[in-house]
């Protein structure tokens, strides 16, 4: 037992439920995320293009950027809540540890926010100059994924906790770990691949409006994928070495659960390299989706085969209290019927128009 | 203590609370009062079938998504990491508590955001009807996601049954919930007027600007009627510690509150005069400040409900500083550093005061004190004390200020803090001057006693001046019980016969051929130094007491103690013996005469 582990607060019904909404939430985060990268990615690189069907490109894929962003900071925040509730003595310690950066992602966001809002809405009047607003912005989102990686890594290692004892400042970062930059890289290569066939699921939006944009947008899309999807098979494999052995080996056999989605993730990226070579758009979108659910399956796993020796969620107190759950998943139900009859609203003025 | 301590010595998390706090606060108000304002508009354009509200509300509603969504949503996140970083045990107290409230609270910040996008991009898009449904939906979905924060903040104000029960209904509608729900929308209404001010100032259409000010006036007076009277209900709803503290006991708070009522005032006047009675003259210049009093008045707000909970971060059950009242006595017992995950050292160890010391501070005056900031400095605010009337000051820290939680800790730990702020801040002499090393003023078992034991506290001369004229044996029996002498002095926990010597050493100190000089005493300096100098100086440094009595006569200022909580609600009365208070005044007259008595 590490004595720097925190006692954790009781919870108040099974901790099942608190696993099921995380693994409910985070991939829809995670697929925010990767179009939020991968958007303003090939926005980017179109922009730099000098021809008129990439400037439109680059403009349609602006026009979606500032909802990504919304989307990916909402469906961020509950997992991030649910995480919190499981595993906060863990996520606490490392957020205070790298505190000054934890803290800066706050800024970089409002900072990426206002320069994806500038490059959209004027997106004519800043010509080129556009491309420095969703480069700047592109950087800082990439900041704020290496300050999670940091985080995320921090929080599964409390070997690594000492650190503080050094500098109580805030400003450690998780550098030593081997497993910090394939983390990082698997991540954010595997977020502009998923957000480059993203980019060519929405090209079929456009294919009336606008079809030269859409050929190229799916053209783009289905290019980032199949390269980056290659790369990141790569990627995966040093991220898997670079694990601690005794983590690796859950993925190996030693953990039949594991090993059986790892196994079926492997084999859905071989799927996936397969369909998106073949240019098979919605097929490969919806095996990708599977995939983000599995690889959040699988970091799941890997965060419980981490904190093993000395935490499991299981044992922590619960001192039920169901009422407020079933209020949680009433409004949630609720709440998606109106999200869904303002939708249709939409949906409904576009026809007429 | 369960948690490390993000040090900041200069800045002090709790300020880093206080300003991203308050600048969420300042534009989620309006996040939903804004909401209303957004439907009320454009269905008044629609009423009125006058095109250019219409458009007013449209460019409104651009304003408000670039404001709200983007700026106040991320400061909304900014607001859960900085309390994960500065109070990681009250919100994991709370998230453990609450998290379906706050999962809640998710889903209709979800139906905010994609309420809200459609309204933006389908103005004039979309059959009106519907459009104005959605901006419904958007006020709604806005409305309840401040009915559950309201529920989880009032919690850590008042508890209230949930002290008892657990039970998360308990805690979520407290004593204070509904006023404070209702306060607070009335500032959200009023806050959507006050923003709507500025949109106002940027319409080049003279008529519709006049009507757009005029109808974003009546907004705000009208809120802002009803905020005053629901605020005082929202007062009158607080425990009673809280109530004292925002009537006049806490200084920061009656500073906070004055400049609150400042901010009324300004939105008031400025609202009559610039919309109401000659819009006319509404301009950007006025929309920024009275944008600047909301601001100043919300600042006001968060800051007395904040301030009113301390000591607590929730109230009765967890310390600002993490620590909960339910563990004092155990960590009391055990010692703090061997209860302290994150201290650097588990054990006390004399030759590590400093380092322990600064452990101490971190992980339980921190929270509120800086360390040479501008926020609540630890430099200035001991600058007047001595070790020892330090070390007494801490032991009755909670009795004697209420809003300070108390000192956790064995004995020898808050020797430490003391140690550390006394020597190692202010480089006065501190516990170094009382190691067994020094061996000054004496040889022999008796003396070496009096050197580890009193001299925290009493140097020689002092107590030979104090003890001049006693017999052996009355020494010896004040030595049985020594806080019957002087409440802040502890019991001396030695053995009888480490007792008979330190008696035989104290009373060799008036013998003759004693070369330890006599400390001339002034009963009355000893009188500040125990009940005064934690908040005044005498003439420089922390709010000096000797101007405030210049000119007055023995007798006013004796008057004077015996009615000090009357004379300034911030300051206790004076718990002091008549003959005490009468030597204190005779020391502050003589001090204020120049010393000449």
């Amino acid at each position: 037992m590490n004595p720097l582990i925190p006692t954790p607060d009781t919870i108040p019904v099974a901790w099942g439920w608190f696993e099921f909404l995380l693994l409910l939430t985070l991939p829809l985060h995670l697929v925010c995320m990767n179009m939020l990268l991968g958007f303003s990615g090939v926005s980017l690189f179109a922009r730099l293009r000098g021809d008129e069907t990439s400037r439109r490109l680059a403009f349609e894929l602006a026009r979606v950027l500032p909802f990504l962003v919304a989307f990916t900071v909402n469906f961020g925040v509950a997992p991030l809540l649910f995480n919190q509730v499981l595993y906060g003595q863990f996520l606490y310690v490392s957020s205070i540890l790298m505190a000054a950066f934890w803290l800066a992602v706050i800024p970089l966001l409002i900072f990426a926010y206002y320069a994806i809002y500038l490059y959209d809405f004027r997106f004519r009047s800043l010509g080129r100059a556009g491309a420095v607003f969703i480069g700047l912005a592109l950087v800082a989102i990439l900041l704020i994924a290496f300050v999670f990686t940091n985080n995320m890594s921090l929080a599964l290692d409390p070997a690594r906790w000492v650190a503080y004892f050094r500098n109580a400042s805030g400003t450690l970062l998780n550098i030593g770990d081997p497993t910090l930059f394939p983390r990082y890289l698997h991540f954010v290569v595997g977020g502009f691949a998923v957000g480059g066939l993203a980019v060519a699921v929405f090209a079929r939006f456009w294919r009336q409006r606008d079809p030269q944009v859409a050929e190229l947008a799916n053209r783009i899309g289905m290019q980032t994928f199949t390269y980056l999807t290659m790369v990141q098979v790569l990627l995966g494999m040093w991220f898997l070495m670079a694990l601690p052995r005794e983590i690796m080996l859950i993925f190996m056999g030693r953990n039949l659960l594991a090993t059986a989605v790892f196994v079926v993730a492997l084999l859905l990226s071989m799927s996936v390299l397969v369909t998106g070579l073949r240019r098979q758009v919605v097929l490969t979108a919806g095996l990708a989706f599977v995939l983000v659910f599995l690889m959040a399956v699988m970091r799941d796993l890997a965060r419980i085969a981490y904190h093993a020796p000395f935490f499991r969620a299981e044992s922590l107190q619960v001192l039920p209290q169901y009422s407020p759950m079933v209020m949680f998943f009433v409004t949630l139900a609720a709440g998606s019927v109106c999200i869904v009859w303002m939708i249709r609203q939409v949906l409904r003025s576009l026809k007429k128009a | 203590m369960n948690y490390p301590v993000w040090y900041l010595p200069e800045i002090g998390g709790s300020t880093l609370i206080a300003l991203i706090a308050i600048v969420h606060v300042f534009v989620s108000h309006f996040a939903v009062g804004g909401g209303l304002y957004l439907v009320l508009a454009e269905r008044k354009g629609v009423r009125e079938q006058n095109p250019a509200v219409l458009a007013f509300t449209r460019g409104h509603s651009k304003f408000f998504l670039l404001v709200t969504m983007v700026f106040g949503g991320l400061t909304g996140v900014g607001i859960w990491f900085i309390i994960s970083l500065v109070q990681p045990a009250g919100t994991s107290l709370l998230i453990h508590n609450f998290v379906f409230g706050w999962a809640t609270e998710w889903v209709f910040f979800l139906v905010e955001i994609v309420a809200l996008f459609i309204y933006f991009y389908t103005f004039d898009r979309m059959e009106r009807r519907t459009h104005l449904i959605i901006g419904w939906i958007y006020f709604i979905a806005a409305w309840f996601s401040l009915f559950l924060i309201n529920g989880i903040i009032d919690f850590m104000l008042t508890p209230g049954g949930w002290l008892e029960t657990g039970n998360f209904w308990d805690g979520f509608f407290n004593p204070t919930f509904w006023p404070s729900l209702v306060f607070r929308t009335f500032v959200a209404v009023m806050m959507a007027g006050l923003y709507a001010y500025v949109t106002c100032a940027w319409q080049q259409n003279k008529d519709l600007k006049l009507a757009m000010t005029r109808f974003s006036g009546k907004w705000v007076l009208i809120a802002l009627a009803g905020a005053v009277p629901s605020g005082f209900w929202y007062l009158s709803q607080l425990p009673l510690p809280a109530r004292s503290l925002v009537n006049g006991a806490s200084p920061t708070i009656g500073r906070a509150l004055d400049w609150g009522l400042y901010a009324v005032i300004g939105i008031l006047l400025i609202s009559l005069i610039f919309t109401i009675i000659m819009p006319a003259l509404h301009n950007r210049f006025i929309a920024f400040a009275v944008l600047a009093c909301g601001l100043l008045f919300i600042g006001s707000f968060e800051w007395t409900r904040e301030a009113a909970r301390r000591p607590f971060v929730v109230n009765e059950v967890m310390y600002s500083n993490g620590i909960r009242k339910g563990e004092i006595d155990e960590i009391n017992r055990q010692g703090f550093l061997a209860s302290a995950r994150w201290a650097r050292m588990r054990e006390f160890h004399e030759e590590s005061l400093l380092e322990t010391g600064q452990d101490l501070f971190k992980h339980q005056c921190h929270a509120c004190h800086t360390v040479g900031g501008f926020n609540n400095d630890i430099i200035a605010r001991t600058a007047n004390f001595s070790y020892p009337a330090l070390l007494s000051y801490l032991e009755t820290i909670h009795q004697r200020r209420y809003f300070m939680p108390p000192f956790v800790g064995s004995p020898d730990e808050m020797r430490a803090l003391a140690t550390w702020i006394i020597a190692g801040l202010h480089g006065k002499p501190g516990e170094a001057a009382a190691t067994p090393v020094a061996t000054d003023g004496g040889e022999g078992p008796g003396a070496r006693l009096f050197q580890n034991n009193c001299i925290f506290c009493h140097e020689a001369g002092l107590v030979k001046a104090k003890t001049a004229g006693w017999n052996v044996e009355r020494v010896r029996s004040a030595l049985d019980q020594l806080s019957a002498l002087n409440p802040a002095m502890p019991d001396y926990a030695g053995s009888a016969a480490e007792k008979d010597r330190l008696a035989a050493y104290i009373v060799s100190l008036n013998a003759a051929g004693s070369t330890v000089p006599a400390m001339a005493e002034d009963p009355g300096e000893t009188v500040f130094e125990t009940h005064c100098a934690m908040c005044h100086s005498l003439v420089e440094g922390y709010n000096p007491l000797l101007p405030k009595v210049s000119g007055w006569s023995r007798d006013r200022i004796r008057t004077a103690l015996d009615m000090l909580e009357k004379l300034q609600p911030a300051m206790p009365p004076l718990l002091a013996s008549d003959k005490e208070k009468a030597d204190l005044a005779a020391f502050l007259y003589e001090k204020a005469q120049g010393g000449q008595p």
